[in-house]
């Protein structure tokens, strides 16, 4: 039986395409979601990347209840921005809430170097998990982004830029946060959502 | 940082073409297979940029632009004739992962960039920079190197910065598609004065003209077009080139 995921519309953002090709690349079935109404008939949710934190959250404040419901049953996997909404609380355009799964706050990120960052980067994995199987530290996925979850309790992964460490996966359960664009990186990221697919 | 390496097609639907120095036009085969060529040979990102958009004052063509996304699995960048956030929700609903703005931002309403890096990101908002040499200036022009804004390049892409664009893509109407070059002062000095990434396009000729400008100019990234499309090289070539080089890329 094939996957059906779920995928999280934002409105006037979101990389909704991109990631419904990916999956499809992968053999599952893709559904589009709009209201809470549309998470009954999905195996798995999955939040997009590109936009804004307080946007979003405005955007799906009307499913809010039913999809914190449904992605604390459902494996789930927040991609960048999708990762960053399923923290306590960002900071992108106000202070605003985010779902409150991961704990941990969504900050702009202050480094030496080039914001936003974009571009390769490896993962330096801390502790082994289902959605990095069959990949190493010697991989490269692709990262757009300003912002990053500061989190002490569910890293799975941290990535190196300009000599600063930020959190690259999250995990809680069965709810899986990457902070780069696994349907932007090739085939090591087809892989992370095989594996997610898998769980 | 590695070095990211883009294929750049200058697109006039439904084909690639190339413009020489922004002017005559030559045919070089359509965008969706030309990117799947690039994507295979290991590109980092593909970059489409309808040319001839802004000058006939047509809005952008979505369905081609998806067409040319469909088997990419890296970033993809594309622009041509964007105007409005609507424009750029699209764009991002049609395969694309970053909007490359120029004409409408530059001669219009610069707040354009402001309210899209507010909607989608920074990330989301490339802005595009095509600059012309004076004598002791440089000055942006804009639909595809044919009209003037008298703005100076330095100030102008402060300003975008400042605005919230994401990233810079620097064209230079004097060495587009001559693969004679690149204008390396300009490219060192603009990535010098800005804390977000430039992409140095225009000039590409040689591997080892590619390997001197980014080692003396450090950009980000490069975009190349005519030395690919001419086959004179590839992309994974060019890679390996540069890593043999020192410079450190994602292969």
């Amino acid at each position: 039986m094939k996957s059906v995921v779920g995928l999280l519309d934002y409105g006037l953002s979101g990389n909704l395409t991109s990631v419904k090709k990916a999956f499809e690349e992968c053999g599952a079935l893709v559904n589009i979601i709009r209201n809470g109404s549309d998470l009954d008939p999905v195996d798995k949710i999955v939040l997009p990347g590109v936009g804004n934190f307080r946007d979003v959250m405005e955007h799906i404040s009307p499913l809010k209840e039913a999809l914190i419901k449904n992605i604390h049953i459902k494996p789930t996997l927040g991609i960048c921005l999708g990762m960053q909404i399923l923290c306590k609380l960002g900071f992108e355009g106000g202070e605003t809430r985010g779902l409150g799964i991961i704990d941990a706050e969504v900050k702009r990120m202050e480094v030496k170097g080039k914001v936003p960052h974009l571009g390769w980067g490896t993962l330096e994995i801390l502790k082994s998990s289902p959605i990095l199987d069959g990949l190493t530290s010697l991989d490269n996925f692709y990262f757009m982004h300003s912002y990053e979850a500061v989190n002490y309790t569910e890293v799975i992964a941290l990535t190196d830029y300009c000599d600063h460490k930020f959190v690259s996966v999250v995990q809680k359960g069965e709810i899986y946060g990457v902070q780069f664009h696994p349907e932007k990186s090739r085939k090591t990221g087809i892989k992370i959502l095989e594996n997610f697919l898998n769980q | 940082m590695k070095l990211r390496v883009i294929a750049r097609l200058d697109v006039k639907p439904p084909n690639v073409v190339k413009p020489i120095h922004f002017e005559g036009l030559r045919k070089m085969g359509k965008p969706d297979e030309m990117a799947l060529k690039y994507y295979s040979q290991g590109a980092d990102e593909i970059l489409y940029i309808d040319i001839v958009s802004s000058l006939y004052r047509r809005p952008i063509l979505p369905e081609i632009i998806l067409t040319t996304a469909k088997n990419l699995f890296i970033p993809f960048a594309a622009g041509g004739g964007v105007k409005t956030i609507e424009d750029f929700s699209l764009l991002l609903h049609n395969g694309v992962d970053k909007v490359v703005i120029n004409t409408h931002a530059l001669q219009e309403d610069p707040t354009i960039i402001e309210r899209a890096a507010r909607v989608f990101g920074s990330q989301a908002v490339v802005v595009h920079v095509e600059a012309k040499k004076w004598q002791d200036w440089w000055e942006c022009y804009s639909d595809c190197g044919r009209i003037r804004s008298g703005k100076d390049v330095f100030k102008w892409v402060k300003t975008a910065e400042n605005l919230g664009a994401g990233e810079i893509l620097l064209s230079s109407v004097d060495r587009d598609g001559r693969k004679a070059g690149f204008d390396i002062e300009l490219i060192k000095e603009v990535v010098s004065e800005l804390t977000i990434p430039v992409i140095a396009a225009s000039g590409a000729g040689s591997l080892d003209g590619i390997k001197e400008m980014v080692q003396i100019a450090k950009p980000d990234a490069v975009a190349v077009g005519s030395l690919l499309h001419y086959n004179m090289t590839t992309i994974d070539e060019i890679k390996v080139y540069l890593q043999k080089n020192g410079i450190k890329v994602a292969i």
